[in-house]
């Protein structure tokens, strides 16, 4: 049957793909890279709360702007040497995506290079680690528990949604952004200046990645390959989201973490599915989306219909 | 350098060469000249090893009328000691398992193709991509490929040869020949009609379809040979290492093809082979480092990977063409008007040879 925790924790991962989707959603429509290197900045994310907190005194709300401008300094450093770099060269899309691809396989083993010698360095486990955080006060309400970290992560995610919202209508480069995001020409022409749009999309994105990392690390294992696991699912609710609208990203990150976690156990007791199939479902769900209702515009596809010609009579 | 074998790594070079560039021949076909993005390459790669594994070892056992299930101890077994008996049934094994392949593989890369018509490059990426990682779950679940432990005993075509070193360098020989026929056909594709389409296509996918050609169905024909080729590469994976597990097939390896495609030249066969030369050179020569010296600071491992993402990366700023331009396609007008060409320069040296001599 299912537990109480079962539905914490759909929630809880439900909400860490959210604000990383988000965050996807936002910098592919200002900046139309499918960044994959942006798995880079979630294991950023994680693997500086472990670090950073390797002594005990860990401090969340000191963490959460260190984490963040680190990895919006990381997401900028990806645009200032290659995204925009090869913008300027006319690369097509396809390009830009395997750039990526590029960067994430060189970041990845730089991680495991860096945190393999640490471990050496520092002799403590950190190839399987979690961070150190003092969030052991909980929260106890008709009957209910919530964990410290469940009812923060929870409000981070909330805090940071909120500000983007906020951002997003309330101030002018809020409008910019989105006007870049709507018609690249048209705000180029009204004077926008879309290079420094792409820089703060970019600041926000990676910001909002590396602080999902932040919120994975808080309730399970941080290991090098964090961002790997979570990518195709962030890129399912994402595309589920049509690469447009965040709440319908929203829904598709909660409607992905519930299947991952409320039907999963289901099926597994009704028809004995082993639950090591969970990937499967973001998989499965990402091939439908795309197959049945693709993704506004989905990257420069011509409508091919598979219908068969009527004939004249 | 204890122990270090030249010869052998020169032998597990050239497989690995051979595998790795049917790939990259493959990837470029579909990347370099059609424009669509494979990143799923280790899916086809995946199921042609599995079905040369499966297919190779169920023969092997019921052919004998063994029933042991293909994971248990007692196949394996059984399958080291069968495997050098009889060498008409190694080799036919080996061929019907490579024809099967292709075809399978093909088949399989054929159906991608409907996702593929109704999204964009980049979609078209994910989706493959996704599919890759679907398979290898599945596979890793599914108990009658042997789930976790994969495929082992795969009767290897060469067994019933006495002596390791014969064995190898005639593995290696069928490799090579084998990137030999895959080159020349895809260079006969490429500078064929078809070729020149596959390009337009690339080039401008509206105006190609305003022209009257059926852009869906032409991606779907280079589909089926790009996944065909890439189960071949498979079928010769797992005849070489002889076991194959779910792992072998991690969308690093996809990546790793680009590298490849990427450094050698896009568009460019000789590039792709180029590229896979140099990339598995590196990768062996890793291994062999690892082999020399034990205990390094950073894993070679992570070295070796390091160094393909910076290829992707370095090349595409500084190099897009890759090391090989891409050629023009060698029409029959072109080799027409060569050849008229050929024939008016040696009457000119013919002429002036003649002037010459007269004087």
């Amino acid at each position: 049957m299912l537990t109480f925790l079962e539905f914490i924790n759909a929630v809880w991962i439900g909400s860490v793909y959210f604000i990383s989707a988000a965050g996807l959603t936002l910098s592919y429509r200002v900046t139309r890279i499918l960044n994959f290197a942006y798995t880079n900045m979630i294991t950023l994310g994680a693997y500086l709360a472990v670090i950073l907190t390797l002594n005990g005194t860990g401090n969340l709300l000191v963490l959460i702007p260190i984490v963040f401008v680190a990895g919006s300094l990381l997401a900028i450093g990806m645009h200032y040497f290659v995204f925009s770099r090869l913008m300027s060269l006319k690369a097509t899309p396809l390009m830009l995506m395997a750039s990526s691809i590029g960067i994430w396989i060189f970041l990845k083993y730089v991680y495991y290079g860096i945190v393999g010698y640490l471990q050496r360095a520092w002799k403590v486990g950190l190839y399987q680690a979690t961070p150190n955080l003092n969030l052991d006060w909980g929260l106890n309400a008709y009957g209910v528990e919530l964990s410290g970290a469940f009812v923060a992560s929870i409000a981070l995610a909330a805090a940071s949604i909120l500000s983007l919202y906020l951002f997003l209508i309330k101030t002018r480069m809020g409008k910019a952004l989105r006007a870049v995001a709507d018609n690249p020409s048209l705000a180029e022409v009204s004077g926008i200046p879309s290079e420094k749009v792409m820089y703060v999309t970019w600041f926000i994105a990676g910001g909002l990645a590396s602080l999902s990392g932040l919120m994975w690390a808080l309730f399970s294992i941080v290991t090098p390959e964090v961002g790997d696991s979570l990518i195709l699912e962030i890129f399912a609710v994402s595309v589920i989201g049509g690469l447009y609208s965040i709440p319908m990203t929203a829904f598709g990150a909660y409607v992905i973490s519930g299947a991952e976690n409320l039907l999963m156990p289901i099926l597994h007791d009704t028809i004995g599915l082993e639950v090591s199939f969970r990937p499967f479902i973001a998989f499965f769900t990402l091939l439908v989306v795309i197959l049945i209702k693709p993704p506004l515009g989905a990257a420069g596809a011509l409508p091919y219909r598979f219908r068969l010609r009527r004939r004249e009579r | 350098m204890i122990g270090f074998d030249v010869t052998g790594f020169i032998l597990s070079w050239a497989v690995f060469f051979s595998i790795y560039s049917i790939l990259a021949i493959s990837l470029n076909l579909e990347t370099g000249l059609t424009g669509m993005a494979n990143f799923g390459k280790v899916a086809f790669y995946g199921l042609g090893a599995y079905f040369t594994g499966y297919v190779s070892i169920e023969l092997f056992l019921r052919l004998h009328g063994l029933d042991y299930p293909i994971y248990s101890t007692d196949a394996i077994v059984a399958l080291g000691k069968l495997s050098a008996e009889q060498p008409s049934l190694n080799l036919s094994v080996f061929l019907l398992t490579l024809v099967g392949s292709f075809l399978f593989a093909g088949a399989i890369g054929f159906l991608i193709m409907l996702p593929a018509l109704r999204v964009g490059p980049a979609f078209f990426g994910i989706t493959v991509l996704s599919f890759g990682e679907m398979l290898r779950i599945f596979l890793r679940h599914y108990r009658a490929v042997g789930a976790t432990y994969g495929l082992t005993g795969i009767p290897h075509p060469l067994a019933w040869v006495g002596g390791t070193f014969h064995k190898e360098l005639g593995f290696a020989l069928i490799a090579l020949s084998l990137l030999i026929f895959t080159y020349i056909y895809a260079q006969r594709i490429t500078n064929s009609p078809l070729g020149r389409l596959l390009k337009a296509i690339r080039d401008d996918e509206t105006a190609t379809l305003y022209l009257g050609k059926n852009v869906p169905i032409v991606k779907g024909k280079v589909l089926f040979i790009g996944s065909g080729m890439a189960g071949v590469a498979g079928c010769l994976y797992a005849y070489y290492l002889g076991s194959i597990t779910p792992n072998a097939f991690l969308p690093a390896v996809t990546f790793e093809v680009w590298a490849m495609m990427l450094l050698g030249g896009v568009g460019n066969n000789r590039g792709a082979i180029l590229g896979a030369g140099i990339v598995t050179f590196l990768d062996r020569s890793t291994a062999a480092l690892n082999f020399i010296f034990p205990n390094l600071i950073i894993d070679p491992n992570f070295i070796r990977w390091m160094l393909i993402g910076m290829i992707i990366v370095v090349v595409l700023l500084f190099k897009p063409e890759g090391i090989i331009k891409e050629e023009y396609v060698w029409t029959p007008a072109w080799r027409l008007l060569e050849a008229k060409a050929e024939a008016r320069r040696k009457a000119f040296k013919e002429l002036v040879r003649r002037l010459i001599k007269r004087r």
